[in-house]
């Protein structure tokens, strides 16, 4: 069936292998850029003469201070930018795909919402936002996962994705009231609160990126596992059953990849907005429906599009930045909207 | 006169002082001041006083009154904690963004003493329940804090007790800054994603000039933007002053600036290498104005030289 759909995508379409190297030479140098620019005095130039190493004509002083800042500032936040940029990437083909809806997005699961109120229940315990530690917001996101999945395992609502959207629409409800309830009340956590929310990959250190490569590791692992039953529950849900897989157990081990995915990346740059509904919309725009192609288009598709968010988000008002967040949507919008226009797009 | 006030109708007992101060010339028992909506006119020596800013809340107790109520600061339940042990069981009616009209009421204020800029909806609204004095102030200039003071302590008929605390600051400001060299100070709040700088124009940094330090906010704040803006992680040594005051929200100073310090960019700062590094509460440093903010400032840079 998949051959079926590549000979006839081929056609129109450059083919997978193809595309997946254009993409990921764009990546590459996406990549490149964003250890070149940013919102300091390091300029372009000398940052690539870094890289090369060969700065040379300025002071040590100069010297140090930009080798630090492509070293431990540029290069943590690009690498980032990569792992952050895969999983929600994927985690959104995966959640759209099972939920048979182009619309289902990550932070439907109650995922973001669980470790938005958990950083909000943390920050009113005390904590606050420059000392806050990744594992709350890993907790948060995991019990929130817990919670819709408990929800699905109910009689009957699990053969029904549309039903388990709607359970995680829910909780994500509940849980964005009782967070907004905390914040009300507890006007410091309102104020410390604001540098998180809006997810950006500045300030991370490497460790931050260490402390979750357990979660990414395992959710790639799932995923390569069940990507083929996924493909066939495509096909219909009794197709499925005779080609021997287990929808039921497929949808759960989805809905635990995608809140470990999640939840790890809202962890580490906390609930970064629209990547997990642009990216999957635009590699199915490339690559037709099969989620097998669509999942390969995902991993560099997400990070060029994190990346060259942040990037921007150091430019554009220098000597500040601003929040990742807020880039992600400025410019996920308009290429969503250039896809949507440009070809009849594939149903689920 | 007493029970006339407490009836809610000030203008009687106001009458009522008028006609005494024709009576006994020299012993005004009313007065008229220039605020921000036009003249007003107040009691003489205000019993029930409500204070909806915080710098109105600091000169009134420096001034020697207590008010009814008050807001609460900026990101907190109560009062500013400098203040706390002054005014235990006072009301809170709300925070400086939003008012309590009804609690407002329910306090039968003599006088309002309101923010600067107080929206003019809410100033019809207050200024119905008792007069409402708005300071005219022009925000964000070195002498602000000391005009404000002046106006609210003339509002409550004691602007000599206030003179006299502005020049008690001014004296010690001056003393500090003959202490040590002209040096140079930031202030700033941290986050994971950089640094919040304040203003050169605030409070906290008025005294920090006044105090003989060059205020350093590394051109980040923007006209317009008088409070403050965020600096990125790559342009930090723009404020490695010689002092680093670092505010926080909450009383865990030295975990705060444990935790900006395992930020490798700020861990490599000259001041942080120094140990120039201050933690300061920032409900008093970043949100209060007012003589005893003031003295309360100067306290902790007097501790910091030390």
């Amino acid at each position: 069936m998949s051959q079926g759909v590549a000979h006839v995508a081929g056609k129109e379409r450059l083919s997978l292998p193809s595309m997946f190297s254009l993409l990921s030479a764009c990546l590459a140098v996406v990549c490149l850029f964003s250890l070149l620019f940013g919102a300091g005095e390091i300029g372009p130039l000398d940052s690539l003469l870094i890289l090369l190493g060969k700065l040379d004509g300025t002071t040590a002083q100069y010297a140090e201070e930009a080798v630090f800042v492509v070293q431990e500032l540029r290069l943590p936040r690009t690498l980032i930018g990569l792992v952050v940029g895969m999983a929600l990437g994927v985690a959104g083909a995966l959640l759209q795909a099972v939920a048979r809806n182009p619309l289902a997005e990550p932070g439907l699961l109650g995922v973001s919402a669980g470790s938005a109120f958990a950083v909000a229940v943390a920050l009113m315990l005390g904590a606050s936002a420059a000392t806050l530690r990744v594992s709350v917001a890993q907790l948060g996101a995991l019990a929130g996962c817990l919670c819709v999945l408990a929800a699905a395992r109910m009689r009957g609502v699990g053969n029904d994705p549309v039903r388990l959207v709607l359970a995680g629409a829910v909780l994500s409800g509940l849980l964005g009231a009782l967070t907004s309830m905390i914040l009300l009340v507890d006007q410091r956590t309102a104020d410390e609160i604001r540098f998180w929310i809006v997810g950006s990959l500045a300030g991370r250190r490497i460790e931050d990126l260490h402390a979750i490569l357990p979660s990414m590791a395992l959710g790639g692992v799932v995923t390569v596992l069940i990507a083929r039953p996924l493909a066939a529950l495509a096909l219909g849900e009794r197709v499925a059953v005779g080609l021997g897989h287990h929808p039921q157990l497929v949808r759960l081990l989805v809905i635990g990849v995608v809140a470990i995915l999640v939840g790890a990346t809202t962890a580490v740059a906390g609930p970064i907005a629209f990547i997990g509904l642009v990216v999957p919309f635009a590699a199915r725009a490339l690559a037709g429906p099969d989620i097998r192609r669509t999942l390969w288009l995902c991993l560099p598709l997400g990070p060029l599009v994190v990346i060259s968010a942040d990037i921007v988000s150091r430019l554009v008002v220098q000597p500040s930045e601003l929040p990742l967040g807020v880039l992600t949507a400025l410019i996920g919008a308009p290429v969503l909207i250039l896809v949507v226009r440009s070809q009849r797009l594939p149903t689920l | 006169m007493l029970s006339y006030r407490s009836a809610g109708r000030p203008w009687l007992g106001m009458l009522i002082g008028l006609g005494l101060c024709a009576l006994t010339v020299g012993h005004a028992s009313a007065r008229t001041l220039s605020t921000a909506y036009g003249d007003v006119e107040v009691v003489d020596l205000p019993e029930r006083v409500v204070t909806l800013y915080e710098g109105a809340l600091d000169t009134a107790l420096a001034a020697g009154v207590t008010p009814l109520a008050a807001v609460s600061t900026r990101g907190g339940d109560g009062v500013a904690s400098y203040l706390q042990a002054r005014v235990e069981d006072i009301a809170i009616v709300g925070t400086s963004r939003e008012i309590n009209i009804e609690s407002v009421v329910a306090q039968r204020p003599d006088v309002i003493l309101a923010a600067p800029r107080l929206p003019e909806e809410q100033y019809r609204l207050l200024s119905r329940i008792a007069p409402t004095l708005v300071p005219a102030s022009e925000p964000y200039q070195p002498d602000t804090w000391k005009e404000e003071a002046r106006f609210f302590g003339q509002a409550l008929g004691r602007e000599t007790r206030i003179d006299e605390v502005i020049s008690r600051v001014e004296q010690r400001a001056a003393v500090l800054s003959e202490q040590h060299s002209q040096e140079s100070a930031s202030l700033v709040r941290w986050m994971p994603q950089g640094a919040l700088v304040m203003s050169e124009a605030i409070f906290s940094n008025v005294l920090l000039a006044a105090s003989g330090f060059d205020v350093n906010d590394g051109d980040v704040v923007k006209q317009g933007r008088p409070h403050s803006d965020p600096l990125s992680l790559e342009n930090l040594a723009r404020i490695d002053s010689d002092w680093l005051f670092l505010a926080t929200l909450n009383e865990e100073g030295e975990q705060a600036l444990a935790s900006a310090k395992s930020s490798p960019a700020f861990a490599r700062l000259d001041v942080v290498k120094r140990d120039q590094v201050v933690p300061v509460d920032g409900q008093l440093w970043t949100s209060a104005t007012g003589p005893l903010a003031a003295e309360a400032i100067l306290d902790d840079i007097e501790e910091a030289l030390r």
